[in-house]
């Protein structure tokens, strides 16, 4: 069974949708409507979109549970999470972790690029905690091969505050210049 | 959790175990023959009795460090000053696993048990380097660790071996199959807790603290029964009535420009603080046998700058915490840095010693090496302070706060002495620990407490353009006084070693390992281990041989080459 959902405007459907069911679901059910915009094969329908297929289970869970409480702020999320229990984002979370990290075919960032991410990498020691060859670990997010423009809104939304459900990347990013963010992103997404 | 996510880790594992099966297992041929007895015959069972006595066992090295006054002396003189020069390896086995380690070896009567990040253990033959079991923790979903995913090693008692987890668990294994015999919550890691550190054994019981001081949690040290795992005791490092004496001066009487007027109009709101003010316990406590009292340091507030949000002194973080040891009940305390707003706090292990007080006469005491640079020499007693130390590392503009540009002082925000445990020799009066030098800006931002996860409430960032180094530092505790001091090329982190032979043994994150003369600190003797040399050694003694042995897995926090070797060394034939 697949449901229809528009990526701009089939949302809230498609969830009424899921809400309307009585049968209990699986959490293959319940992981559907989630391809709408993560994709179906994991690579997301929009640039802006992230990956989730491969990511860590520690993290797609706190950042479900975030979305829920409304620590982290996304209309889009706000309301696919909004009937989600504890179980049931754990459950997710362990479902799409356990699936392959799809290739993007992002291309890799030229040398100049990588020589700042690596300059950036000294001063704040963004592997201490996304750990080598940024694959991250449990609740660290692997960044490696991450949608380029997601990767960039995030360290953006992380420095204005527009994500603020992590003061620690809020701080780590207010320490990177502006300029260099854009290369990251670069580097992160081919790396 | 690791290996299935992280192909690229588990190739190099592959490709590590080749190369131990293939170059580096010395002597493996010997594996099958019987045990020869060292002094307890064949026990492999560790007795309190043992434990005891562990200060005077040159044949084991049974507790995380050395004795339960953790004085990390051991009294084998075989290898000394004479002879050291002619140290080699014996042996080099290499984990799976390509990571941080900060392990101090157990070795119970020719068996040693070590630990990797993400809480791998290992029983290996302590003649050999061959492997007897390997042990992995499963971890959970939910990690939440600040500063790698190190383990600091096991706790031996009994027929177990205990490990405290990633996400929080107290496991024991059975020793000589390293088959889980239970496992215990010790915190909710979701809540911001986790645990790098090795459990300490006493009569029965299984203590260990809590990381977690950068991540808004309530700190502790809980002891566990060996047997079964249940909670027997917990002691909060953060009373509920936490605001203190509001001190405007810290240990060394330097001013710490407090708002106090500000802090004390926030109190009366400040009433449920104590649930997420920090307070982690990151390393083993020492234990008074004779008076059955615990000693342990306590670490710093959260948000680690941000003050605003804490009002009061913030009992018991950045302290000297002493408690009953059958009971958990509070006894005394000593608040090294009242109020912390750089994370200047207490880490390495506190060391029991019989010292001068400041009438000349010798009492117990109780050190305790601070992040701050200085040696703190303190009472058992009643926990009050006999004397600090010479500063160890450049002090400046203490205390400066920290602003929302950011402001320098001096030592930055990882010491001083970091967790890195000291070690003593009694019969010198001296004290040894190693040093950093970091020159760092402090920042401060508020943010709410984000649930559980990183709340430094602004940044501590290293200064490029200055230059870093670490030292190697002697201090006489009955007066002091630095006795020597040799200069590292980078900031150290780790552990020391004093033996009977005059010597003391520090690795450094460039690779190198090295014995220095423990009166004068003149180098003997040093070897390139290929990565950083960042974790405490430990010695022992089988079939009438005296072994050194360390782990050089590098480190996370300081990025430091990593490795996954743990090396044993001893004199030729
Ligand atoms: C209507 C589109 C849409 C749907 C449906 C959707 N998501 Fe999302 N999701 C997004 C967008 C957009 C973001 C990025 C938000 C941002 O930029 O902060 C996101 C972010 C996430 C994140 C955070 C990832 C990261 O790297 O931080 C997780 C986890 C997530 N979604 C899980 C799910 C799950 C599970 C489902 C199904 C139950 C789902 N999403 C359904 C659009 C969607
Ligand atoms: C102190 C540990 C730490 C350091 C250092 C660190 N990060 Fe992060 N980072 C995290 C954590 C934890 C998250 C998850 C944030 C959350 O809670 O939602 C994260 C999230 C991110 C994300 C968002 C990923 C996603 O899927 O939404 C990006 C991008 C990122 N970090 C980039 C960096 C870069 C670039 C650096 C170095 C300049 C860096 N980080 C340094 C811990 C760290």
């Amino acid at each position: 069974m697949r449901r229809k959902c528009s990526i701009l405007s089939g949302t809230l459907l498609c969830l009424a949708a899921v809400a309307a069911s009585a049968q209990p679901q699986t959490v293959e059910q319940k992981a559907e409507v989630c391809a709408a915009c993560h994709g179906a094969k994991g690579i997301p329908v929009d640039k802006t979109y992230p990956v989730i297929w491969g990511q860590h289970q520690g993290y797609l869970y706190l950042e479900l549970r975030d979305f829920k409480s409304g620590a982290r702020k996304n209309d889009l999320m706000t309301a696919v999470v909004a009937d989600l229990s504890r179980d049931d984002m754990m459950a997710l979370a362990a479902y799409f972790a356990k699936k392959t990290w799809p290739d993007l075919r992002q291309k890799s960032a030229p040398d100049a690029e990588a020589a700042v991410a690596n300059r950036v990498n000294v001063s704040i020691g963004c592997t201490g905690c996304h750990l080598g060859q940024y694959q991250g670990d449990a609740t660290v997010p692997r960044l490696a091969g991450q949608q380029h423009d997601y990767l960039l809104k995030s360290m953006r939304d992380f420095r204005s505050r527009a994500r603020a459900n992590n003061p620690g990347m809020t701080d780590l990013m207010k320490a990177t210049a502006e300029a260099d963010l854009a290369p990251e992103a670069d580097f992160l997404a081919g790396h | 959790m690791l290996m299935p996510d992280m192909p690229v880790l588990r190739r190099l594992a592959v490709m590590a175990s080749v190369a131990a099966a293939g170059l580096f297992n010395i002597g493996s041929a010997l594996a099958d023959e019987t045990k020869p007895a060292t002094l307890y015959g064949d026990m492999s069972s560790v007795t309190q009795d043992m434990l005891d006595r562990a200060g005077q066992n040159g044949n084991d090295f049974l507790l995380t460090n050395g004795n339960y006054s953790q004085q990390r002396f051991y009294p084998n003189a075989q290898i000394n000053r004479g002879n050291v020069a002619r140290l080699r390896p014996a042996w080099i086995f290499q984990t799976d696993l390509m990571e941080s380690m900060e392990t101090s070896p157990i070795i119970v009567n020719g068996i040693m048990y070590v630990t990797t990040s993400f809480d791998h253990v290992y029983a290996l033959d302590a003649r050999t380097g061959e492997e007897l079991w390997h042990y992995q923790q499963k971890l959970g979903p939910i990690t939440t660790y600040c500063c790698g995913p190190n383990n600091r090693g096991v706790a031996v008692y009994g027929d177990a071996v205990y490990l405290a987890t990633l996400d929080s668990k107290l496991v024991a294994l059975d020793a000589k199959t390293g088959k889980v015999k239970w496992s215990s919550d010790i915190a909710d890691p979701e809540a911001g807790y986790s645990e790098t550190m090795a459990p300490t054994a006493v009569d029965g019981k299984i203590l260990v603290g809590t990381n977690g001081g950068e991540y808004g949690i309530r700190g502790f040290v809980k002891a566990f029964d060996a047997k079964d795992g249940h909670v027997i005791w917990t002691f909060y490092t953060i009373p509920e009535k936490n605001l203190g004496v509001w001190a405007e001066k810290d240990a060394t009487g330097r001013d710490l420009h407090r708002d106090i007027a500000t802090e004390k109009a926030n109190a009366p709101q400040a009433t449920e603080l104590y649930k997420r003010l920090g307070g982690g316990v990151w390393q083993n406590p020492s234990v008074d046998l004779a008076t059955r009292r615990v000693y342990f340091s306590v670490g710093n507030p959260s948000p680690d700058l941000d003050g605003a949000a804490r009002p009061g002194d913030n009992l018991y973080t950045d302290s000297l915490v002493s408690v009953d040891l059958d009971t958990g009940k509070y006894i005394c305390h000593f608040q090294y840095v009242p109020h912390d707003v750089w994370d200047l706090d207490a880490v390495s292990p506190t060391v029991l010693v019989d010292a001068m007080d400041n009438d000349g006469k010798v009492v117990p005491a109780v050190m305790e090496g601070g992040k701050t640079g200085h040696v703190y020499v303190n009472r058992r007693s009643d926990c009050g302070l006999i004397r600090f130390s010479e500063a160890m590392v450049p002090q400046e503009n203490m205390w400066t706060l920290p602003t929302a540009a950011g402001a320098r002082m001096l030592p930055g925000a990882n010491g001083g002495v970091e967790w890195s445990p000291m070690a003593t020799d009694p019969s010198l009066g001296l004290v040894y620990a190693i040093n950093l030098h970091q020159p760092m800006t402090y920042t401060v931002t508020s943010a709410p407490y984000p649930n559980g996860k990183l709340w430094l409430g602004g940044a501590f960032a290293v200064i490029p353009t200055e230059a870093q180094w670490g030292n190697i530092t002697a201090v006489d505790y009955n007066t002091g006084k630095i006795r020597w001091q040799v200069k590292t090329p980078e900031p150290m982190i780790g552990g020391i070693l004093a033996t009977a032979g005059g010597l003391v043994f520090t690795g450094e994150g460039n690779g190198r390992f090295a014995a220095y003369d423990s009166a004068n600190g003149s180098r003997l003797w040093q070897f390139q281990a290929g990565a950083g040399v960042n974790a405490p050694p430990s010695s022992y003694n089988v079939d009438g041989k005296q072994y050194i042995a360390v782990a050089a897995g590098g480190n996370v926090q300081l990025n430091y080459k990593r490795g996954n070797a743990i090396i044993a060394f001893t004199l030729p034939e």
